[in-house]
């Protein structure tokens, strides 16, 4: 395996970004406007749980990094739609690139995406609304870096089961819905009905709300449950990707 | 350099080559002829490493790269039917991308882009989006990617597709200055007067997913590729005792096999019409070439008259 061949299809993953920055804007920008909406919700339910001095940013921003974290495995999609619609894509696998190198170079700038989200976030979102975090900064980004991991193994799942880039971007669509609503992200989890707290827990990113909220509030909850869940779903993702990934599958992709 | 034996290949009920034999020499063009749907692009996708062959073997410079494609894609450089460029990226940025991929490095790989860039009539464009390419510009750079570095094996798949006459004469002249230099060319395409233009020294006739012909284009047309004299008429061709071999074409001609030179069957046809000489329009002799081998192969085997 050649770290070089990585690199370069890295870099000209992250060159595609940089040229069409826009939607990736949006995806940064998008967090910021809704938090303030969203904060007194959270607060109030933080409060309701008898965490008294909680601002409501302990779970806003998580909730905001679960629900625009999804939006990354439509990202990871996009990269080889991409490819298919400019018809790279046989060019690439007729290159010396093996597989595994441009499935990894693949991974590379969502990954990085996925870090500059956690970082502005957590980072600027944590100084704009006041966000403390009692428990392991560690934790914290170990958290992130699994939920990450789901999410990028995520979008090469989606890539294997949908023809179209249409199709995919409408299952991340309605997947980041559902997937936020369930985890408490959007709503916080007390106020879910009984049957949608149920549920939850076969959500992975109820286990990502989770890790966040042990590594902020701390109060001795561990956040190697939520880790290992975490993982487990992105394993299960693996081992749906490279069921389903045919490199010789024609893809519909577009301009 | 290449050497294909028996290769088949189906996509479920649907037979896309079957038993292929083909060798390609370092210095060689192979021209890969064929109507539509012949297997041409299977072939060459099989030879590129994207597809396997369901049965068969290949083997290029000598290691058998059947089963192991990444051993292939050392050696060869593929430019796809669609043009295949990176629309957001300049030239230079893409000839940079895929002499990277390839194993290219520094100064080495600066020197090939300038290189290639020149050679394809590239260097002007360097800075340009690939989005902001004209089709014969973005045609030659999909082309100029595949030689940056190098590759003994070149294989090409309808390279002149929906380009304008310059851009496609020079396309010609650098594929075969390419094999000039040693590389061994495999270039498949429907244009019958490319094969000749590039003096291609293996023409394969695919039809059907077989080779139904295969040689040099001398011994291709004295072997197949008859002469004849085509009698057009006002309208529906008269009853007429014509030699065996006669064929309509068209509504109103009769394609008749010319045994000595088509200037003398010709003569002889005109004396033999009698009053149907009055419904004679046009008279045409057709020297033997690559189009009349061609039409001579596939519309027997298309029709079902001869085995692939």
């Amino acid at each position: 395996m050649s770290s070089r061949r990585i690199a370069a299809i890295a870099k000209r993953d992250l060159k595609a970004l940089r040229t069409d920055f826009f939607p990736v804007m949006l995806l940064i920008v998008m967090p910021f406007v809704l938090m303030p909406f969203l904060q007194p919700a959270f607060k109030l339910a933080l409060t309701v749980e008898g965490l008294h001095e909680a601002t409501g940013a302990e779970q806003v921003i998580p909730g905001m990094a679960v629900t625009f974290g999804f939006f990354l495995v439509g990202n990871v999609s996009l990269g080889f739609y991409r490819e298919h619609g400019w018809n790279t894509w046989e060019r690439l696998r007729a290159s010396r690139a093996e597989t595994s190198e441009i499935l990894i170079g693949k991974m590379v700038a969502p990954l990085l995406q996925a870090v500059a989200q956690f970082v502005l976030l957590f980072g600027l979102g944590g100084f704009l609304m006041g966000l403390h975090v009692k428990g392991s900064l560690l934790a914290l980004c170990a958290v992130a870096a699994a939920f990450a991991l789901f999410l990028v193994t995520t979008g090469l799942a989606v890539t294997a089961l949908c023809r179209s880039f249409i199709q995919a971007n409408a299952v991340v669509n309605i997947g980041t819905l559902l997937l936020a609503g369930f985890a408490g992200a959007l709503v916080p989890y007390t106020l879910l009905p009984g049957w949608a707290q149920d549920i939850s827990p076969v959500v992975p990113s109820y286990w990502a709300m989770q890790g966040y909220k042990h590594a902020i509030i701390g109060e001795g909850a561990s956040v190697i449950e939520p880790i290992l869940f975490l993982l487990g779903f992105a394993l299960l993702s693996a081992v749906i990707a490279s069921w389903r990934f045919r490199l010789d599958d024609t893809k519909v992709g577009f301009q | 350099m290449l050497r294909i034996r028996n290769v088949h290949k189906n996509y479920g009920d649907v037979r896309a080559l079957s038993g292929v034999d083909l060798e390609v020499d370092s210095g060689n063009i192979v021209a890969l002829l064929g109507p539509n749907g012949a297997g041409k692009t299977t072939l060459v996708s099989i030879v590129a490493g994207l597809r396997k062959p369901d049965q068969g073997q290949l083997w290029i410079d000598g290691t058998e790269t059947t089963d192991r494609p990444q051993l292939a894609q050392r050696q060869i450089g593929f430019a796809p039917q669609e043009v295949g460029i990176y629309p957001t990226m300049s030239v230079r940025d893409n000839l940079r991308f895929f002499g990277e991929l390839n194993g290219l490095r520094r100064q080495r790989l600066r020197t090939r882009i300038a290189e290639v860039a020149e050679a394809f009539s590239l260097t002007d464009l360097l800075d340009r989006k690939g989005r902001n390419l004209s089709g014969g510009e973005a045609r030659r750079l999909h082309t100029a990617m595949i030689v940056l570095h190098s590759p003994p094996l070149l294989l090409l798949d309808e390279p002149t597709a929906g380009v304008d006459v310059q851009t496609r004469n020079q396309l010609l002249h650098l594929i075969r200055s390419l094999a000039e230099e040693g590389s061994a060319v495999v270039y498949s395409t429907h244009y019958l007067h490319e094969v000749e233009e590039l003096e291609a020294s293996t023409v394969a006739i695919l039809v059907s997913g077989g080779i139904a012909a295969s040689g040099s284009i001398p011994h291709l047309i004295g072997a197949l590729g008859g002469a004849s004299v085509d009698l057009r008429f006002s309208g529906a061709p008269p009853e007429l005792d014509l030699p065996e071999g006669t064929i309509p074409v068209g509504a109103d001609t009769l394609r008749v096999p010319a045994e000595d030179s088509p200037a003398i069957t010709a003569a002889s046809l005109l004396q033999s019409l009698d009053g149907a000489g009055s419904q004679l329009r046009e008279v045409k002799l057709r020297q033997p070439s690559l189009e009349s081998v061609f039409l001579a192969v596939t519309s027997d085997l298309i029709s079902g008259d001869g085995a692939p």
